[in-house]
């Protein structure tokens, strides 16, 4: 019964984190049609960014912080205005774009990480309290509880943003259709642009959390972009609270797989995301909230 | 575009790959040079050629699925290693003869490659990547844990092949074998272009609506892209694993899928030759890497460690970017260009006032 609780609560933990992480990804799909694989590669670079600032620069961890969000801003908007927007409207752009980000996140961007910042392990600066906590008989981490917490936070603030404010309703109204966004009058250039800053942010708050958890090296951008994949196709591209829900129910799997699996079948952990994937993508294509796709003839 | 005064009576004739005298003189003279480089080349170079001729099979198995059939595979170099390891495996576990492990590896990496080619029953572009890319950590992750197979994170070492008493096993020997089978993919690969099968694979990239509705049963098709694609893969890594003599998971990261889709993007998705232009780009920038890395490390020895990694991954991805941003349709393109322009030369000026 032990192992069942501290399974589900660190679950829940994770899957918050990972809904964070997901995030990014879907704000970029909603808006711009682009699957953002470069996305692991934003994430290891910014993370590897605080790392150095606060450890090597001797920074104060709010004014790394600070300055790491404004990076993700930055590489965001960058992304977007180079290479993005000449991609946009272009014939196979689905193919192209995809390609794009693959290529970049996983080559470009982690050569950047290993160049700049070196590409050995690193312990990130702490930032929420140490020690253990005790509830109900299940043990777990302050930080990994401020993380759940802070992901949430945000989440949720980015969620408020889509429904209330005025460039969350351009968003989504790009998403629709993109022809008659411009012609009513949205930048279509300007929401992608904030759609891409909004992605990278969210990289780089994913980052920072998953590197207090457990550590930062050149693995944790395929990390958080493996974990992030499954959720997406879970939750079906183009759904924010179906990437909560998702998100949960991969963290879930991953911590029971752990406390279950894993004695017998040493390292099924680390395989599961990818399982997930395969059965999802044969039973599930539309993903448990995804518009179910019609085929027009 | 044909060069002016050449007149074909005949269909055989108008659908030939080698249509003119001079082509034919290129063609003979390229396969001779090919199979007398041993007599003369250096050693570096021959191990190299036998790379590239490995790589050229293995992409030329993408360009069917990816070029062709427009099925993006994210998952190539796991086939790949499919076939490397059914190779080790049947070779030093069960003391199967390297030869008939050729077919075996080749017809293995096939049928692994329909299995998750599967979900391109209902799902396209995105959702199909990911399941290769799940095909890749999946198999690789087999190789890794299944210790008593595929003996773990060391892997395995393989005895050379031999032919009728004579050892294949260095390299001016082998090299022989690669080509051979460099040329014969390429051939094959050449051919698909032009039958029913290749033609319906090129119909459903292009608009697999108007595929169907032709009657091109696009399922099947997918699929068997999926297999003859998977199958260059099998045969590419067998050649590897004989080459190298030795396998280990290291050898087919998700990186090397991502350079041998880069090698179709720069060569130009959809034409063979493409794939040579796009493999030889890679492999000789490999090279010249080699060469500036230790000039570069002498100027900045503080970062020498980090530079060996990640020059090769900056300078590979950059390039790769460019290509998609400025010259989408790659190399082969640009020689199209060149071969148009000097066809019809003394007229190339009509057109323009």
């Amino acid at each position: 019964m032990d192992t069942f609780l501290g399974a589900l609560v660190q679950g829940v933990l994770q899957g918050g984190v990972y809904a964070l992480v997901v995030l990014g990804v879907i704000v970029v799909a909603k808006a711009t049609k682009v699957i953002n694989l470069a996305y692991g590669g934003i994430l290891l670079v910014l993370t590897y960014l605080l790392w150095w600032l606060v450890d090597s620069m001797g920074l104060p961890l709010p004014v790394g912080l600070v300055i790491v969000l404004a990076a993700g801003v930055l590489v965001g908007f960058g992304i977007e205005r180079l290479l993005m927007r000449p991609l946009m409207g272009r014939p196979e752009m689905d193919m192209i774009t995809f390609l794009m980000t693959l290529v970049v996140g996983f080559t470009v961007m982690q050569g950047i990480a290993i160049l700049a910042f070196g590409g050995v392990p690193q312990v990130m600066p702490r930032m929420f309290p140490e020690g253990n906590l005790n509830f109900a008989g299940v043990n777990f981490t302050y930080t990994s509880l401020f993380c759940f917490a802070t992901a949430v936070a945000m989440f949720l603030a980015f969620v408020a943003y889509f429904r209330y404010s005025k460039n969350g309703l351009a968003m989504r109204c790009v998403s629709d259709d993109m022809i008659v966004s411009q012609s009513l009058g949205i930048s279509v250039k300007r929401i992608c642009s904030y759609a891409w800053a909004v992605g990278a942010v969210s990289a780089a708050v994913g980052g920072v959390l998953i590197g207090s958890m457990y550590a930062v090296d050149t693995n944790t951008g395929s990390f958080a972009m493996m974990r992030a994949l499954p959720v997406l196709l879970l939750a079906g591209l183009d759904s924010l609270p179906g990437g909560f829900v998702g998100a949960l129910l991969v963290g879930l799997a991953e911590s029971f797989a752990g406390a279950y699996i894993d004695p017998h079948v040493g390292g099924f952990r680390e395989l599961l995301p990818f399982i997930l994937m395969l059965v999802i993508l044969l039973v599930l294509p539309n993903g448990l909230f995804g518009k179910k796709a019609i085929r027009r003839i | 575009m044909l060069p002016g005064g050449l007149m074909t009576f005949k269909y055989e004739s108008d659908m030939a790959i080698v249509r003119t005298r001079l082509q034919w003189i290129l063609l003979c003279l390229g396969l001779v040079l090919l199979f007398a480089f041993p007599l003369t080349g250096s050693g570096y170079w021959l191990s190299w050629l036998t790379r590239l001729a490995v790589t050229i099979v293995a992409v030329l198995g993408l360009h069917i699925l990816t070029g062709l059939c427009g099925q993006v595979s994210i998952g190539h170099a796991a086939f790949i290693g499919v076939g490397a390891y059914v190779a080790a495996v049947l070779s030093t576990r069960y003391g199967i003869n390297g030869w008939l492990c050729l077919p075996l590896s080749g017809l293995a990496a096939g049928v692994v490659g329909v299995f998750f080619g599967l979900p391109s029953l209902r799902l396209r572009m995105f959702y199909l990547a990911m399941s290769t890319l799940a095909a890749s950590y999946i198999i690789v992750w087999c190789f890794r844990n299944f210790d008593s197979l595929t003996g773990g994170f060391k892997g395995l070492s393989l005895d050379p092949l031999t032919l009728g008493g004579i050892d294949l096993g260095n390299h001016a020997n082998f090299y022989l074998v690669a080509m051979a089978i460099m040329v014969l993919a390429t051939f094959v690969a050449k051919n698909i272009q032009r039958t029913t099968v290749g033609r319906a694979f090129v119909a459903i990239r292009d608009n697999e609506l108007a595929a169907e509705v032709n009657g091109i049963a696009v399922f099947r098709h997918k699929l068997l892209a999926f297999f003859i694609g998977c199958v260059f893969a099998g045969v590419a890594g067998w050649l590897w694993a004989y080459s190298q003599l030795r396998v280990n998971p290291e050898q087919f990261r998700i990186l090397d899928s991502i350079w041998y889709l880069g090698m179709l993007i720069i060569g130009g998705m959809g034409s063979t030759t493409g794939v040579f232009m796009g493999a030889l780009f890679l492999r000789l920038l490999e090279v010249a890497i080699d060469y500036i890395i230790p000039p570069l490390t002498d100027a900045f020895p503080s970062i020498a460690t980090q530079l060996h990694v990640s020059l090769g991954l900056i300078l590979f991805g950059t390039i790769i970017v460019a290509f998609m941003l400025f010259q989408p349709k790659g190399l082969y393109f640009l020689w199209l260009k060149l071969k148009t322009y000097y066809r019809i030369h003394p007229y190339s000026f009509v057109g323009e006032t």
